[in-house]
This record gives structure tokens, sequence and C-alpha cells, in this order.
């Protein structure tokens, strides 16, 4: 990592433009919404589109170049990595706004601090990736979790969706002690909190001091609840459930992408500690957070809960592509290709994270299409009997997000999946790939039932019958990326992998 | 044309596709989407007629080949192609497809179109995956299929249709995730995903026993063989006519041919340790079938049944492990496909009048619609194997090419196992026909039903055709089909080859004690 002290200001404020007209937009919404009396509530969301394509705009001209830019004396970086997820959230937080307003009109209720705050949420996800300084880190976790701890509770007069806002604050509190003790545990070994000090300081070690290892421990623990692993997993079916569903579609594809990417990034840092002393315990999480998520996910009667369990198996699949790149940090035969095992295991997490987004963030996209109002959620499953006559497109794009999820080709779901195993056998990890594969063989059985009850199942009378047709547009066009990218997923996978390198290698 | 005749393969594989999607955009009626479904399933039954006018009789590898880069710099290509084998296996569901189609005319009457796009959508996914020559384009072909035929059955099946489609999902994704794991592992091996370079990996005999159960798993259970049938009666008997005819007449060749596409060439030293096993399976199922079928109430149920003995003579051809005893199966192959489809749509005929398929519920019926009568035992004596019929000659093949087989230990006990299940054929089958159409009109329901109609005689019709001259000319088919078996069988000959050289004084095997034996006569 290059220090560059000597850029101006101006270059590194123009380098800086998507964090800064992010932060700036969400100001604004909040003042618009305080003193703008006449506009209409609906203009919020088109003001907060307006502000979510502006960062598109500033991410996409701004960072074209390869090389990674230190900014801020070391606080955050600027490089193809960063890039890649600005974009991600990006669109997460688009699509994430699109439904809610949906939802919205019909509700008639507007929720105007909902936009100030998936824009702040969001900004905390962009910054989350970008840091390279632990302070940095901290702040941006932070920023985006208490937006999101609002959001969570955002259906005022819910009794669940208070509890589910409680619980992640209280869950939440603790993720942060810990991530912050290790943080300070970090700071004692190698005396500096930015990523250039640390990693330096790191290499120089012969092996991990027992500090380091608690350090380094403390905080994949931190990481651990935001990316809902077991056993930190607890407060995720009940915040997933209470959230409204859009939120829910956002913190299971926008805050678990920003969670693993920090994560990555910070495994990149501290490969030979996390590799060496963390990667069995790891191992077992794996394994065990997919075997639980997808095991308890067959019971569930609640779409939202059945998600949220899916959400922890798939945290368990990205871990699996987390520890194909650890094992090229062991000191064994991996080693020798660890570049090229490396990239694969990399660019795998990548692809699947934004597959993932896709397909959840969808999945949400038509449970938010398919509730009456912010009271009464499309949540029960069997609510969905019939969809397939009544709704044809909803139906059609939620079964493509379900196979996608379940790993069936010709999805984005089955090629995320196929990347992720292929890395870990090639990292030598055969049986946790057969494990894997079971795994996504336990998980077709509940998604099926869901597109069972749509397509085969007569409706009912109370079945759910759906609104408005923006949000049904963009779940349709979330469908056909989700098998474009199953057919044609060589230049994001490309894309995927070179990010991957560039930050690491 | 030439933009055609260039990328034939891939013509015929996305014809169906972009016609199920045709159909889902743009048809407004169900009177438009069934014949937008005949037409393109004639279309693309024209289309692969090109195929057999312009194979090459001698070649044994690969015909039409296409090959583009598709993904991982190359690694991963799409990647077409076409031998003996294959042929025939495609021209098998181009045949059925639109006969298939004309067969739902009636028998479907809600949702449709949906319908309609969904047997296309199988047929592509079908083709493709007979076609494939790239590992991960098979997988996904092979996966792919799943989904219509999950939305087939569990939409216009029986009463217990939920229960079965979800089971014939879980069961065949089962046997599937493990090759999944088998493929990655050899790709990693040999550098990429092509069929031709997985040919070329030298793999340790330890390393291709588990490669062979994982490959073996997906495709037995597809079979399916004993004891991975169970899955099969529950899929049939819920399943829509159209779904048991393209279940019996071309899913489960995918197993069979999977076989001997994969399995067997590219592991012979472990076709060579556990393919008996898998003939002594063959042969269970093959009696465990019809014994099955014998007591069988439901005249579905019994065709089911029957497919799982008929294809245990297909699994016995194939790890005879001779040329003669691979091409009989795939011969049987096309053989079953045809009557056991023809009996499935029979069964669809009766069904559609009366509602229901119960043996007691018939009995006298030839009086009441010969010619359905004769259709049905003319189809009969083809499943049954009758000299002159399509399943004659592969069931011969089969038999014959095992009983001479050098590879195969006890291959004459085998033999001659199996041979009773030719005879119990005839008894369940005979007596099923007996019991429904002979003696007395006794069911007062029966009487009044109308007999065939043209549409009916124009779907059997042509199936009939086909198993007169199958029965007859089996040259045409057999002269391409050999070529290219013996290709799949020559890894194995190389391995015995390397054998006997390793070890010039080999324990006499079986049957070359059966040659010593015969050189002393």
């Amino acid at each position: 990592m290059t220090n560059v002290a000597g850029m101006d200001l101006a270059t590194q404020l123009s380098a800086l433009l998507p964090y800064l007209v992010l932060a700036a937009g969400g100001l604004l919404v909040m003042l618009v919404d305080a003193f703008v009396k006449s506009l209409r509530k609906e203009h919020l969301s088109m003001l907060s589109l307006l502000v979510l394509l502006g960062v598109a705009v500033a991410n996409f001209t701004g960072s074209m170049s390869l090389s990674d830019r230190t900014l801020l004396g070391g606080m955050v970086v600027n490089d193809q990595y960063s890039w890649f997820f600005n974009m991600l959230f990006v669109a997460v937080a688009l699509l994430t706004v699109t439904f809610a307003s949906g939802l919205y009109d019909r509700d008639g209720h507007y929720r105007a601090e909902f936009y100030p705050l998936v824009l702040f949420a969001t900004l905390g996800m962009m910054l989350l990736v970008a840091a390279t300084d632990l302070m940095t880190l901290f702040l941006a976790l932070e920023t985006m979790s208490l937006s999101v701890y609002v959001l969570v509770a955002g259906n005022r007069g819910s009794l669940r969706s208070s509890e589910a806002g409680f619980k992640y604050l209280i869950m939440g509190a603790f993720a942060s002690a810990f991530l912050l003790m290790g943080m300070a545990l970090l700071y004692g070994e190698t005396g500096g909190t930015s990523y250039a000090m640390i990693g330096d300081t790191i290499a120089g070690m012969n092996s991990a001091s027992l500090l380091l290892k608690l350090a380094t421990g403390l905080i994949l623990i931190g990481f651990g609840f935001k990316i809902a692993m077991v056993p930190f997993h607890m407060w995720t079916p009940d915040v997933y459930e209470g959230a409204p569903c859009y939120v829910t579609g956002f913190m299971a594809t926008g805050v678990k992408a920003a969670a693993v990417a920090a994560l990555l990034r910070f495994a990149w840092l501290t490969l030979p500690v996390l590799a060496d002393v963390w990667f069995p315990v790891l191992m077992v999480l794996a394994v065990v957070t997919m075997t639980y998520g997808n095991l308890v996910a067959l019971s569930q009667n609640s779409i939202k809960r059945m998600l949220a369990y899916s959400s922890i198996a798939h945290a368990g699949y990205l871990l699996m592509g987390v520890l194909a790149y650890l094992q090229t940090g062991r000191d064994i035969g991996v080693a020798t290709r660890a570049e090229e095992v490396g990239v694969a295991a990399g660019g795998a997490v990548l692809f699947y994270l934004v597959g993932y987004a896709l397909m959840n963030l969808g999945a949400f996209g038509i449970v938010t299409y398919l509730s009456k109002d912010r009271k009464h959620e499309a949540d029960t499953i069997d609510g969905y009997a019939g969809l397939a006559q009544k709704r044809p497109v909803a139906a059609a794009s939620l079964a493509v997000f379900l196979f996608s999820l379940a790993g069936i080709p010709p999805t984005v779901g089955f090629v995320g999946k196929f990347y992720i195993f292929d890395a870990v056998v090639k990292a030598d990890l055969l049986p946790l790939a057969i494990w894997g594969v079971v795994n996504s063989l336990l998980s077709v059985y509940y998604y099926l039932r869901v597109i069972m009850t749509m397509y085969m199942k007569p409706a009912e009378d109370d079945s759910y019958s759906g609104g408005s047709w923006e949000t049904v547009f963009a779940a349709g066009v979330l469908a056909l990326m989700v098998l474009m990218l199953g057919v044609m997923p060589g230049t994001l996978s490309q894309l995927a992998r070179n990010t991957f390198k560039f930050m690491a290698y | 044309m030439t933009f055609v005749t260039d990328h034939i393969l891939t013509w015929v594989t996305f014809v169906p596709l972009a016609g199920a999607l045709l159909i889902w955009l743009a048809a407004r009626s169900d009177a438009s989407a069934r014949f937008m479904a005949l037409g393109v399933a004639v279309v693309d039954l024209i289309l692969s007629l090109h195929l057999v006018r312009h194979f090459n009789v001698t070649q044994a590898t690969d015909q039409f080949v296409e090959h583009v880069a598709w993904l991982a710099g190359g690694r991963i290509s799409y990647s077409l192609g076409l031998d003996g084998v294959s042929l025939w296996l495609v021209i098998l569901t181009t045949v059925l497809g639109p006969l298939v189609i004309l067969s739902t005319w009636t028998a479907i009457t809600h949702r449709v179109r949906e319908a309609m796009g969904f047997l296309l959508f199988l047929q592509a996914a079908m083709i493709g995956t007979f076609l494939a020559r790239d590992m991960l384009l098979f997988y996904i072909f092979w996966e792919a299929m799943l989904i219509p035929m999950y939305f087939l059955i569990g939409i216009w099946g029986g009463k217990r249709r939920i229960y079965a489609s979800v089971k014939f999902f879980i069961y065949t994704m089962v046997g599937s995730v493990f090759m999944l794991v088998a493929i990655l592992y050899m790709s990693v091996q040999a550098g990429s995903m092509a069929l031709a370079d997985f040919m070329l990996l030298d793999l340790g005999a330890e390393q291709q026993t588990w490669l062979f159960i994982a490959f073996a798993l997906a495709f037995a259970i597809k079979v399916p063989l004993f004891p991975f049938h169970t899955w099969l009666p529950d899929a049939h008997v819920e399943a829509p006519t159209a779904g048991s005819v393209i279940l019996a007449g071309i899913l489960l060749k995918m197993g069979t041919y999977g076989l001997l596409r994969f399995a067997i060439p590219l592991f012979p030293t472990a076709t060579l340790a556990l393919g008996p096993w898998l003939a002594w399976l063959a042969v269970i199922g093959i009696i465990y079938g019809a014994l099955v079928a014998m007591v069988q109430k439901d005249v579905k149920k019994l065709v089911a049944y029957s497919s799982v003995s008929h294809l245990g003579f297909v699994v016995l051809g194939l790890f005879s492990l001779t040329t003669t005893g691979a091409v009989g199966g795939v011969y049987q192959m096309l053989a079953h496909g045809l009557t056991t489809g023809a009996l499935f749509l029979l069964v669809g005929v009766i069904y559609e009048r009366r509602h229901t398929r119960e043996i007691a519920d018939f009995g006298g019926l030839a009086h009441q619609m010969p010619a359905f009568a004769t259709v049905f035992m003319f189809v009969t004596l083809g499943s049954i194997g009758l000299p002159g019929l399509c399943g004659f000659t592969g069931e011969f093949m089969i038999l014959f090419g095992s009983f001479g087989s050098t590879l195969l230990p006890h291959a004459k006990l085998l033999v001659v196992l199996a041979s009773t299940g030719v005879v119990l054929g005839a008894i369940y089958m005979l007596w099923m026909y007996q019991r429904v159409f002979l003696g007395r009109l006794s069911n007062e329901a029966n009487r009044g039903l109308p007999d065939l109609n043209l549409r009916e005689w124009a779907v059997l019709l042509p199936i009939m055709i086909l198993i007169v001259v199958l029965g007859v000319k089996p040259a045409p088919l057999v002269d391409r089909m050999t070529p290219s078996v013996e290709r799949l069988l020559q890894p194995l000959h190389a391995e015995m080859a390397r054998l006997q050289a390793d070890d010039p004084q080999p324990m006499p095997l079986v049957t070359d004690l059966a040659r010593l034996t015969e050189e002393e006569r």
C-alpha cells in the first residue's frame, strides 16, 4: 500500500466524490423533508433516487484507475475493490428505495426518515469496504449500524418491529464491543491503527503472539455478528421477521455484503494469523452455519423467517469462499499456487455477493410487492397459493429467485455456488465442497416449497395479490439479470477476480 | 441455410427453448399455444433429420462439432458434438416431441400456455444433455431438465402430484450434486471442463473409484437402477400422460447415456472393478421390476415398473463391456423409448375417457374399442420383444453380448437370470392385456366408449411404424452406433491391455477359461 502523502486536496476530494455526494445527499433529503413543507412526500423518494444515481455516476467516472489510491492519510483507500462494492451498494439502495416507495404509496403513510437513513447506511457500507484504518472501519460500521437499527424499527406501532430494532441494537452493541476490544488489542500489539502499519508488523513477525490471536479472534466475532455466522446469528430470524420487508432485503444483501467485504479485506491484512490460528475454527463455524441455517429453514412458515435462515446458510457458503482464500496462507501445498487459488476464492466471494444481492433483494422485492400495507405484509408462505395465475410475472420472478437461491442452473445462484465450490476444491478442501453441495441439496426443499405453493396450489380468498407496478417491474428486471448472469457470467466474474486480485496481490 | 447448417446442433437444441419463450410471451389463447408448440416441435424434428442425412457413418468421433470459449478464459466452453450414440437419442427426442404435444391436445385443458412452454423447455434441455461435450454445460442441461419436469408433474399431475414432484426433484438432485463435486475435482486436475481433456486424465485406481461412484450414483438414480428406483413409480403415476411419456421415453435414458458416455470411458479401472456390481443390480432390477409389475392393480404403475425391468437390460448390456452388448443397450434405449412411450400414451387415451387406470375397472374392452385394443396388442408385443419388432433386437444383442463378455464375471449366470426377466415381461404384459381387453365387457361404464380418434391415430401410428422399422431393419441404426460405442469402450480395452502388459501371466479371467475350454474342444 503506497501512501501518497503528497496528493493535493483537490485530487483527494475528487476521489472521495461518491462519498461526499452521498453524505451531502442524505443531509439534503433530511433538510428538504424538514423545511420544504410544500413538497409532497413522494418526491423524497425521487430525490433519494437522484442522489443515488449521482453517487453511481461519481463512482463510475471517478475511480476508473485500477491502482489503489490511499486517501486522507491512510484512512480510506480508493481502489477497485471499493469501487466494485460502491456500485453494488448503490444498486442495493436504489432497489430498496424503489420497493419501499411502492409500499408507502399503498399504505399512504410516508416514513420520511426512511430515505436519509438508507442513504446514511449506504454511506456506512461504502466506507466500511474502503476503510484502511481501524478507526475508519469502526466509524463506518457504526454509521451503517445505527442507521439500520432505526430502519429495523421503522414500522412504528408494530410491536414486532420495535422488538426487532431493540434486539438488533443490543446485539449490535455487543458486536461493536467485541470489535472494539479486538481493535484495541490489535493496536496494542502492532502499534498502529492503519492497515499499512498492521500489515507490516504482522509480516515482520515470526509467529503470531497470543495477543494478536486474541485480537483477530475478537474482530472475527464482531464481523460474525454482522454476517449472521453461527453462533452469533441469534438475532437474525427475529430481526429479519420484525423489520419491514424492504429493510430486511436491504440488511440481508447490503449489510451482509459490506461485512463480508470488510472481513475479506481484513482477512487479507491478517492472512498469516487468520490462516494459521483461526482457520480450523472458521472451518467448523462455516460448516455449522450453513447446516444450521438450512436445517432450521426447512420448517418455517413465514417467508421472511425462511429467508432469514437461508441468509444464515448463505453466510456459510460465503465463509467457504473465505476459507478457500485463507487456505493460501497456510504453510501447505496450496501456498505454492497461492495467487491462483486466492484469486479464484476471492473472485468467487465477490461474484457470489453480487449474485446473492440480486436474487435475495428480488425475493424481498416480491414480498414487498405482495404486501397490502406495512401492517399486513405478505409473510405466510400459504398466502402465496395460486400466485402463478393471479400474478404470473411476480410468481415467475420469485420462482427464478428461489431457484437461484437453491443453486439450480441456469441462474446466477448456480454459477456463484459453482465458483465457490470450484475455489474450495482448488484449495484442497474437498470435504468442505462435499458438505457444501449436501447443504445446497437440503436448501432445495424449502425453496421448492414456496414455488410449489405458488404454482401448484389453487388460490385462496386470502391469498396475496400485489400492488405497484414499479416494484414488480424492478423485480422482473432483477429476475432477468439473475438468468442472464446465469448464462453469461463471464464479464462479472472476470471483474470480480480482477478486483480481488488488485487488492490482494 | 448455411447459417443454420453450420450451427445445426445449436439450432436443434435451442429452437424449442426459443419456442417456449415465444409461447410464454406471445401466445394469446390456448389453441394458439398448442399450434405454436406443435409447429416448433415439428420444425425441430425437421432440423434434426438434417443430422441423420449428413451423418458420416464411418466416423466414430463427434460430428457437427461446435466449440466456443465461454467462461474462465476458455477453461469452460460451449461445446456441442454428436456421435452415433447421441444421434439416435436426439432423434428419439425430436420424434417424440411433436407426438407428446399432440397427445396433450385434449388431456391438458388448464394453464395450456405454461404446459406447452414447459414441454418445449424440457425438450431443449434434454437435447442439450445429449449433445454437451463440456462437463459444466452438460451439468447445466442435466439440472435444468428438473425444472420443467417438476412443474409438469406438480401442476398437471394426479392427486399426489406435489409429493411426487418434490420427491422427483430432490431424489434426482441427490445424485447430481455429488457428480458436480466429482466434475469440479476432475476439472481442477484437467485444467479445463472439456470432456476431451477429462478423457486424457491419468487417474489412480482409488480416485477413479470415488469419482466413478459419484458419477454412477447420479446416473443410477436417473435410470433408475434398483435400489434407487423408488421415485419412479410415484413420478409416473402422478405425472400427466405427456410427462410420463417424456419421463420413460427420454429422461430415463439420460442415466444410461451418462453411464456409457462418462462413467465407463472416464474411469476404466473403476469400471472393471465396480461394473459387475452394477450389472448385478441391473439383473436384480430386471427381475424385481418384473415381479412388482406383475402384481400392480394400476396399468400405469405396471408400465412404470416394467421400465425398471427394461432399463435393467440396458445397464446389463452396457456393463457387459462388449461392443455387441453396449450397442444392444443403446438400441434397447430407443426401443424402450418407443414402446413404453406408446404404452403411456395408450394408458393416457383410456384414462382420458374413463378417468381410471385400475385394471379391475376394465375387461373385455376389445369389444368396445377394437382399434385401441389392436394398437395396444401391437405395442405390447413390441415391448415384450417379439422378433420382428423393436424390443427383440435390443434385448437379443444385450443377452448375446453379455453371454460372451470377457470382462464380466459370472456373465452366463447373469444372462440366465436376465432371461427370466424376458419371460416375466411377457407374462405381466399379456396377463394385464388379457384382464383389460379380453373376455366379456364386464363393466357397464365402459360401454359406449369411443374408439381411437384421428388425432390419437396420428400420435400412435408414427410410433407403430418406427416399432416395426426398428424391428426389421436395425442395420442403419446399428451401423451408425457401433463405431461410436467402440470408441467409448476403447479406454477400457486400453486399460485391459495395460493390465496384461503389467502382468504377463494374469489370473485367467472367467471368460478366458471359457475360451480355453472351447479350444480344447
